[in-house]
């Protein structure tokens, strides 16, 4: 990440962080954290940005209100045939505004013993909308920077660059009274970018341009605690030599508290530098502050 | 021997309809009103009573009521309650923009009193998919009663 990315992002957390400075705390010390709703703070994305698993949401990560500020930090696993990834990181949310995340994706090629390490740098903002109270969708921009620390593979298939970056415009809406009188959920993103398997096989192919891709997610709140859904990630594929399939998710999240958080999903990413049908499992542990 | 439908369809039609009216009246129908489903006017009640012992043992939000009369407000939210749920009552309370004006409630605090109403729909014993049809009508409060 080049130094102007690092003082752009450092500047828009120092800003979020006065602006969402604790006004509460003086007149309700019990008013000071975790204002909102169980599972609204959403999970964490193998990018580090809220969200859902796959993909990032529109809602802004942490239970942190308006007036608050929050975090989390998470650990994922993701297992299929020929591939194992894991995730590491964190994010902060301000007032439920902004969020910045953090991620260090470890990818190892079973067969070969290869290890592909990436970090993941993100800030999302919520620049409309609530995604509950409100008729009109909440509606969210972010940005995910990923830049390959083990450079190797992306260049041996292709790839244009080992950085590269991600703009999305997600918009979600819940409705406490949806399907089958449950709390549902919806989220549609637009993702801009030329990300190769999430970034791991670097960033842009043959075509010079960036790609529009689309993305969504459906969740119902079965109790107060314990979400279903499922995720569909379109790729953006821009290697020929090596097809790249759009990515699914169904998933559980368990919410038992504002502290914790666990998602266990089957996953199926479909074909992965010439593996096909690459299916297993995801597990994720979130715990926030 | 065989039935020649077309002959006897005069009097087959009466015995089918008076088949499927009786069948009908054996089935419960379905709850007339959010008001009816919740449980009418006792689990109302009930509801009220556990709301008010919610917000007694919340920090968050019980300094908001310092100058509340707890009698009057248990009086004026069954009343609010069976009313919105399409229930047998008049609201003679004050508009939720009247008693919040000036308040200044934020996101967190309202997020607070709704935590706290759903502990006392669980604490009540209202199913989770009324509970969520109530959630949704009162939720279209929020903007006359936050950020007054």
């Amino acid at each position: 990440m080049t130094a102007q990315h690092y003082s752009a992002l450092l500047t828009t957390a120092a800003t979020a962080l006065v602006l969402g400075s604790n006004v509460l705390a003086a007149d309700n010390p019990a008013l000071a954290r975790q204002g909102k709703i169980l599972g609204t703070s959403a999970v964490s994305s193998i990018s580090g940005a809220g969200g859902g698993g796959l993909i990032p949401w529109a809602t802004i990560g942490s239970y942190a209100d308006v007036g608050q500020r929050g975090g989390s930090v998470f650990r994922t696993r993701v297992d299929v045939d020929d591939y194992q990834l894991d995730v590491m990181g964190g994010l902060l949310g301000f007032g439920n505004r902004v969020e910045v995340s953090y991620a260090r994706q470890d990818f190892q090629i079973k067969a070969a013993s290869l290890r592909v390490q990436q970090d993941k740098v993100g800030i999302k903002v919520r620049v409309l909308g609530d995604i509950i109270f409100e008729q009109a969708p909440q509606i969210s921009v972010g940005m995910e920077r990923g830049s390959l620390r083990d450079k190797g593979l992306a260049r041996a298939v292709g790839a244009k660059h080992t950085a590269g970056t991600d703009y999305t415009v997600s918009a979600a809406k819940v409705w406490l009274n949806g399907i089958g009188n449950r709390t549902t959920l919806l989220n549609i993103n637009m993702r801009y970018g030329e990300a190769n398997q999430f970034g791991i096989l670097g960033y842009g192919g043959d075509d010079p341009d960036g790609k529009w891709t689309g993305e969504i997610a459906a969740s119902v709140f079965l109790t107060r605690g314990l979400v279903a859904g499922v995720e569909y990630r379109q790729k953006p594929d821009n290697l020929s030599a090596l097809r790249e399939d759009n990515a699914r998710d169904i998933f559980l999240a368990w919410f038992p508290n504002k502290y914790t958080s666990l998602t266990a999903a089957w996953v199926d990413l479909g074909e992965i530098a010439g593996a096909r049908n690459q299916r297993g499992w995801y597990l994720s542990a979130q715990l926030g502050f | 021997m065989s039935v020649n439908l077309t002959k006897h369809r005069l009097i087959l039609m009466p015995v089918l309809a008076l088949a499927l009216l009786t069948a009908c009246s054996n089935t419960p129908s379905p709850p007339a009103t959010l008001y009816d489903e919740l449980g009418g006017q006792a689990v109302i009640t009930e509801l009220a009573d556990n709301f008010i012992m919610e917000i007694a043992y919340d920090e968050r939000v019980l300094p908001r009521f310092a100058d509340s009369s707890v009698d009057r407000f248990r009086e004026k939210i069954i009343e609010h309650f069976c009313w919105i749920a399409d229930g047998p009552c008049i609201y003679t309370g004050d508009s939720m923009v009247q008693v919040h004006a000036g308040m200044q409630i934020n996101s967190a605090e309202f997020n607070a009193v709704v935590e706290d109403l759903i502990a006392a729909m669980d604490k009540t014993g209202i199913a989770l998919g009324t509970q969520n049809k109530l959630l949704d009508r009162l939720a279209r409060l929020r903007p006359e009663i936050m950020g007054i």
